[in-house]
């Protein structure tokens, strides 16, 4: 494999691990930051994972940060008898 | 006076006449402080007698207003009636029409503490019920009045804490039957949390004054407040202000932007947290290189500890130790403090007299060389008296 298609698989793979990041709530991207931390604290990762593992923790991190700095609220008004949506506010 | 100065009536004229002065010389609103006594429903109004103690006067509340009436007042009660005079002139009867009629403060803590009692014995109020709240609720419901200055304010905060929080606005009556409505939305929104994604629900209402927070010290209400399917936070009235509701929630807060606050996480420091979760996950990289450069040094170390050269080396200086451990036991020594050795000819030692004779030729070694010599004679030591 030549240099050019290893740094286009490590490419895709980022973008595969974005993708399912975009999936998950702010809770659930913690989560699986604090997992991948621990994991990385207790030495167990095989020192050619440790670059990806990494990496796969700031895609998390970054997922999180992008919540943190949305700034829309989902605000439904609820018809207090039949609750369905009124309007969105 | 002379009878014919004096105004002449009929009685419905008289009637009129004193309806007419009533209606131009009485304030067409006012505030009256009472008691309420028998009161009765005839034909959909409610009738009562007003009092205080002393003096009373009957009133009414018609059917259309009691429909939209938060309260219904009982026996006993003492009550702020915001009412204006009906003069019927065909009977010159008087009576106070209640516009609004609200229970006195004193009749709205009797009401609270008789609640408490009741929910307080039968172990609904019971501080170990208490369930916590989600830490980062995907949706939450705000039931609240819309528009309000508290729901503004509970938007507000929302959205300066933790915009990732969906709310789910469900406005509530403040005027007219207001517990069944509030009861009926609640009901309904308790079969639909899990549809809706509830994780709590926030009840709320802005300032005013105590009396207006009456409703929430109502039985069903706050029985069906204690068994909500997910944990209920209060935000009622003032600071000072409590409710039956609030002992019944699973989070009371002193405001409705306090139950914002109690509920969504604050973003700046979760984002505090975030940075920290960054420059750790830094660290473990490096740590883990640090750490590996480390042992592997100190296997290097080991190897080269095993190499022929390292071990002719320690050998080497081994040798030398002994050779230093030898020197330091020779007696090179003794004879530079000026002991000298002695030999016969043939060069055994000599190490006492039984081995001389006279004529012998000896050999005397000092430290700095040696000489020869003949024994002339032999003297052995006087035997030591002393042992």
């Amino acid at each position: 494999m030549s240099k050019r298609q290893v740094h286009q698989e490590h490419r895709d793979r980022i973008e595969a691990w974005r993708k399912d990041a975009e999936g998950l709530s702010y809770e659930e991207a913690m989560q699986a930051l604090d997992l991948l931390l621990a994991e990385l604290q207790s030495d167990s990762v095989p020192l050619a994972d440790l670059q990806q593992k990494v990496l796969h923790g700031e895609v998390y991190l970054s997922r999180c940060q992008t919540l943190l700095d949305s700034v829309e609220q989902s605000i439904v008004e609820l018809d207090p008898t039949t609750l369905k949506a009124a309007n969105d506010a | 006076m002379s009878a014919d100065r004096l105004p002449s009536y009929s009685v419905a004229e008289l009637n009129t006449a004193i309806g007419s002065l009533l209606e131009r010389g009485f304030a067409p609103r006012f505030l009256l402080e009472a008691t309420v006594s028998r009161p009765q429903l005839k034909k959909g109004h409610l009738w009562l007698t007003l009092t205080d103690g002393s003096a009373s006067i009957s009133g009414v509340v018609w059917a259309s207003k009691l429909a939209q009436l938060s309260y219904q007042p009982k026996d006993g009660d003492g009550v702020t009636v915001v009412g204006k005079l009906n003069f019927w002139a065909a009977r010159a009867s008087l009576t106070v029409q209640a516009l609004d009629i609200r229970p006195s403060l004193s009749t709205v803590l009797r009401d609270f503490e008789r609640v408490r009692q009741v929910l307080e014995q039968e172990g609904v109020i019971d501080p170990s019920r208490l369930r916590p709240l989600p830490s980062q609720p995907a949706s939450i419901a705000v039931l609240t009045s819309v528009p309000s200055s508290a729901l503004a304010d509970m938007l507000r905060t929302a959205a300066e804490r933790w915009p990732l929080t969906q709310l789910i606005v469900v406005p509530i009556p403040v005027q007219g039957s207001v517990a069944p409505t509030i009861i009926n939305t609640l009901e309904a929104l308790a079969n639909r949390t899990a549809e809706l994604g509830l994780q709590a629900l926030v009840l709320a209402r802005g300032g005013g004054s105590r009396e207006d927070l009456a409703v929430f010290d109502n039985e069903a209400l706050c029985r069906l407040l204690a068994n909500y399917p997910i944990p209920v936070v209060t935000g009622l009235g003032h600071e000072d202000d409590l409710t039956v509701a609030d002992l019944v929630a699973d989070h009371r807060a002193a405001t409705p932007t306090a139950a914002i606050v109690a509920l969504l996480p604050d973003r700046e420091a979760e984002r505090q947290g975030l940075t920290q979760r960054q420059s750790r996950l830094k660290d473990t990289l490096l740590g883990r290189i640090l750490r590996e450069r480390q042992r592997l040094q100190d296997r290097a170390v080991a190897l080269q500890q095993q190499s022929p050269r390292e071990k002719i080396r320690r050998k080497r200086q081994e040798l030398i130790q002994k050779h230093q451990l030898l020197k330091a036991l020779s007696p090179e020594r003794w004879l530079k403090r000026g002991l000298a050795l002695i030999s016969n000819k043939a060069g055994d030692p000599i190490s006492g007299l039984e081995s001389v004779k006279i004529g012998d030729q000896l050999n005397i070694r000092m430290s700095d060389g040696s000489l020869e010599a003949r024994v002339d004679q032999i003297q052995p030591s006087a035997p030591n008296t002393t042992s």
